[in-house]
């Protein structure tokens, strides 16, 4: 079992506490699911749902969906995409920054420019 | 720094603490009537797309190219609205055409506190328009520049700028710290200038008027870690422009306020507790909507402006109020 359901239920219970518009069948509506399909996913009963179900379920709760996604066991199909593209390129740039401190890997990561205004 | 991720910009300051980070991103929505009544909020139909602007740089004029920052597509008078994420206290000024959407003063790279040119996040979760009245603000509306609609052409006669400016700072390290400790972990986790007008800039102007309240700021100017910020200039391309220098479409024209209205989808309120709301700008509250400059300069009544009943009004309450409905119109 995934800690995708009990991590998802707890950030929806946390919500709810503040907000009843957090409840399962709420939820479950507004990700377009069912409520006893949602129950079954926080319960860890059933795998994770597909990528387009939890990306919408991590923007419901507010949550990063690529974080999620790992959550669930997955990459986002973008990213693979991008991967394919140039395999050899990303393969190797991802094991070079496997275990670089975050300050490291956000120094490879591209900025958006500023100019002069 | 800032990041580009799904058409969102990403703010970092990993040098002030590691869990300063901020999302901003730009929501298409119905432009409402600009008829002199007070509509709620309307609803987030997905967000704009944004690129670098660097990666089109060759096919954009030199004077753009100097800005830096990104590129968004926007239909004439189509509307928007600025959706803030973040956990971490920020504050986040609002330009257009570099003129303070808060206080309708100049573009400086600082805050003040008075009258307050900034938005406090997390409280603030949106930015509709400018800041008119305490509680009401006027939609952010794009119209091409030079035609004098924009809120930087009414108040500096030139048409210059355009677009959107955005920069926000960071709450100082160890405020942070000690609020962390308060909050028990909860949230851990005129005469126009014959000035060169770009060819087809586009710039915001001020619309109809919406119930929105821009919070006070509750923790202080001395919270806020001014020497780090981050900056954003967002150039605003028409949909023809996009297509040609992106080879992308953009997306559909939003529905109107009208056939919006008529399906009985949602609008929103937001209930932000006791946060105190600032007075509006005397500057930004004198200046003419876009019904009202169509009418001055002859240019006939503005289309799609008829007056509805925004209903039902869904009630949003903190922390994470969703504005965003109606896949289908999106």
């Amino acid at each position: 079992m995934t800690r995708f359901g009990p991590t998802i239920r707890a950030i929806r219970e946390r919500l709810r506490e503040e907000d009843r518009r957090y409840s399962v069948r709420q939820v479950a509506g507004r990700v377009g699911i069912e409520p006893a399909y949602l129950s079954k996913i926080e319960r860890g009963e059933v795998a994770p749902p597909s990528e387009t179900t939890t990306v919408r379920l991590a923007r419901e709760l507010g949550e990063d969906p690529d974080v999620m996604l790992a959550l669930a066991g997955k990459v986002s199909a973008d990213l693979q995409t991008v991967i394919r593209k140039r395999p050899r390129l990303f393969a190797d740039l991802i094991r070079q920054l496997k275990e670089a401190p975050d300050e490291v890997v956000l120094r490879v990561v591209r900025e958006v420019r500023d100019g002069n205004w | 720094m800032i990041v580009l991720e799904n058409d969102r910009l990403e703010f970092r300051f990993p040098e002030v603490h590691a869990a300063a980070r901020c999302s901003i991103e730009f929501q298409r929505t119905l432009r409402i009537p600009d008829d002199g009544l007070d509509y709620p909020l309307p609803p987030g139909l997905g967000s704009f797309p944004l690129r670098h602007l660097d990666d089109y740089a060759a096919r954009l004029p030199e004077a753009w190219q100097m800005r830096g920052g990104v590129i968004a597509p926007m239909h004439q008078a189509e509307a928007m609205w600025i959706n803030f994420h973040s956990d971490y206290p920020f504050a986040v000024k609002v330009a257009t055409g570099k003129i303070c959407a808060i206080t309708g003063d100049s573009w400086v790279d600082r805050l003040n506190r008075d009258p307050q040119d900034y938005a406090v996040l997390p409280e603030q979760p949106w930015l509709d328009g400018y800041c008119v009245e305490e509680g009401v603000i006027r939609q952010f509306v794009v119209m091409q520049l030079g035609e004098g609609y924009t809120v930087e052409e009414q108040l500096t006669g030139a048409a210059v700028h355009g677009g959107l400016q955005l920069v926000a700072y960071p709450m100082k390290a160890e405020r942070y710290e000690a609020l962390r400790l308060e909050w028990g972990g909860l949230r851990d986790d005129v005469m126009y200038s014959a000035e060169p007008v770009l060819e087809d800039a586009m710039g915001l102007a001020p619309g109809g008027r919406m119930k929105q309240e821009i919070y006070n700021d509750p923790y202080g100017l001395d919270a806020w870690d001014q020497r780090h910020s981050s900056r954003c200039f967002v150039s605003l391309l028409n949909t023809t422009q996009w297509m040609a220098i992106t080879g992308e479409r953009p997306p559909i024209e939003p529905p109107t306020a009208k056939d919006y209205a008529a399906r009985g989808l949602p609008w929103f309120d937001y209930y932000g507790g006791d946060a105190r709301a600032v007075a509006g700008s005397d500057k930004l509250r004198g200046l003419r909507s876009i019904a009202q400059q169509a009418k001055t300069t002859g240019q006939g009544p503005l289309t799609d402006n008829e007056t509805i009943t925004a209903s039902p009004v869904v009630a949003l309450r903190k922390p994470r109020p969703v504005r965003e409905v109606a896949r289908d119109w999106a």
